[in-house]
């Protein structure tokens, strides 16, 4: 009776098993999970180029699947800016939290490519300064200062951009930032120019555009079912190859990628 | 023509191009300038009233003239000193004299990047002769770069 019951059991385990593998019939691929770590490389090129404006930038990201990474970003800014009636001073860290969307059909970007938007809440803690503004007019010249100040920001960011593999671990990519202003730490009549992670904060909303040097590195690779592509309408004189290719979609490539060992 | 062109060469080069259309450069075209914006009114009727002649200038400036006989000016603009915290301007209204002083409160105000910085200022008090003005009534204390009537000189 007992052995009748155990094997009953081990039936629908190989069952439920065997249509985890199966599921109505969908292929599946290896897709590797990654540790990310990247840095921006236009901030430190701008630098170079202009001298007055220091920005260094990185984040690490963890893919929790095939779609979905957890982002922590964070970053230093060094702002000194002139304008013909003044200058501005703004030097201060900023922390940016959220998650990246890879658009990408697994298929597609294997692990290689990523194309797809990122979302983050973004936290700046900085020192601003004005150590000189003046203004002309019939009176004659009026010459002021605001003193330094330190204050918290907050804003959300979109950030859509693409990235891909060039050499083995090693990834490049770009991305558009666009950021909405939460708050910008400053009163009514002095919000900063300019704060670390935002930007141009004298607007609600700002842009930017990043470029990144990824490090990969791979820490477990899952099985993803991969959607079953409809075979197309065959002609008669084709059918017999038609009945063929919907028993067995898989390309001989992915039939290779497919060793049933590294099931997640 | 995919063959060619790889999938990571056209995400590194996609970068580039939109860096360099990333590029801009701002110029200001906003008022900078905070000024006591003045309104004439007729003191019989008490509707608006251009002075068929005005002339302003601020005591010991008035080698440099706001306005010189100026015919039919409805609303007049009075610039404060910043460096000070009251100022005295003198008004000819149709070739009478009067004198005018405002005392006021400046602080640092930030138009925009491209813009910089300006003063505001809150206006707490004004006093002035009686030869042609009849009385001066503040409508709007805060000045700003704002077009918005601060002040009614009833003459």
């Amino acid at each position: 009776m007992m052995r009748r019951i155990s094997e009953y059991f081990i039936s629908i385990l190989v069952i439920i098993f065997s249509s985890l593998l199966h599921i109505n019939g969908q292929d599946t691929i290896t897709f590797p999970l990654k540790i990310n770590v990247g840095i921006e490389v236009i901030g430190p090129v701008n630098y170079l180029v202009e001298k007055n404006t220091f920005s260094a930038e990185g984040y690490i990201s963890a893919d929790l699947n095939e779609k979905l990474s957890a982002v922590l970003a964070g970053g230093y800014l060094n702002y000194d800016y002139s304008q013909y009636n003044y200058t501005y001073l703004n030097k201060g860290i900023f922390f940016r939290v959220g998650a990246d969307f890879n658009l990408l059909k697994p298929k597609k970007s294997l692990g290689k490519y990523w194309g797809g938007i990122g979302l983050r809440y973004g936290l700046s803690r900085y020192t601003s300064e004005v150590p000189s503004f003046s203004q002309n007019n019939y009176w004659g010249e009026a010459v002021s200062l605001i003193p330094a100040k330190t204050s918290w920001g907050h804003f959300i960011e979109a950030s859509p951009g693409m990235r891909a593999e060039i050499f083995r671990n090693f990834s490049m990519g770009w991305a558009i930032s666009l950021r909405m202003l939460i708050y910008s730490g400053g009163s009514k009549d002095l919000r900063p120019i300019y704060f670390p992670g935002f930007g141009n904060a004298t607007k609600r909303f700002s842009s930017g555009f990043s470029y990144f040097i990824v490090w990969n590195i791979p820490y477990k690779k899952i099985r993803v079912i991969i959607e079953k592509e409809e075979p197309e309408e065959a002609d008669e004189t084709e059918d017999t190859e038609g009945i063929r290719n919907s028993e067995d979609t898989r390309t001989p490539a992915n039939r290779q990628q497919s060793p049933g060992n590294d099931f997640r | 023509m995919r063959k060619f062109i790889p999938g990571n060469l056209i995400v590194i080069l996609t970068g580039f191009i939109l860096f360099l259309h990333s590029c801009s450069l701002g110029s200001c075209f906003e008022e900078t300038e905070s000024l006591v914006k003045a309104t004439f009114y007729n003191m019989e009727t008490g509707k608006t009233l251009a002075p068929d002649s005005l002339t302003v200038y601020g005591l010991d400036n008035d080698t440099t003239k706001i306005y010189n006989k100026t015919a039919k000016l409805l609303k007049a603009k009075f610039p404060l000193n910043a460096a000070d915290t009251s100022c005295i301007f003198i008004i000819r209204i149709n070739g009478i004299t009067d004198t005018m002083k405002f005392s006021y409160n400046s602080y640092p105000h930030l138009l925009s990047k491209e813009c910089g910085y300006t003063f505001y200022y809150t206006l707490d008090t004004d006093s002035h002769t009686t030869n042609e003005i009849d009385s001066i009534s503040i409508t709007k204390n805060a000045i700003t770069t704002y077009d918005e009537e601060n002040i009614r000189i009833f003459y």
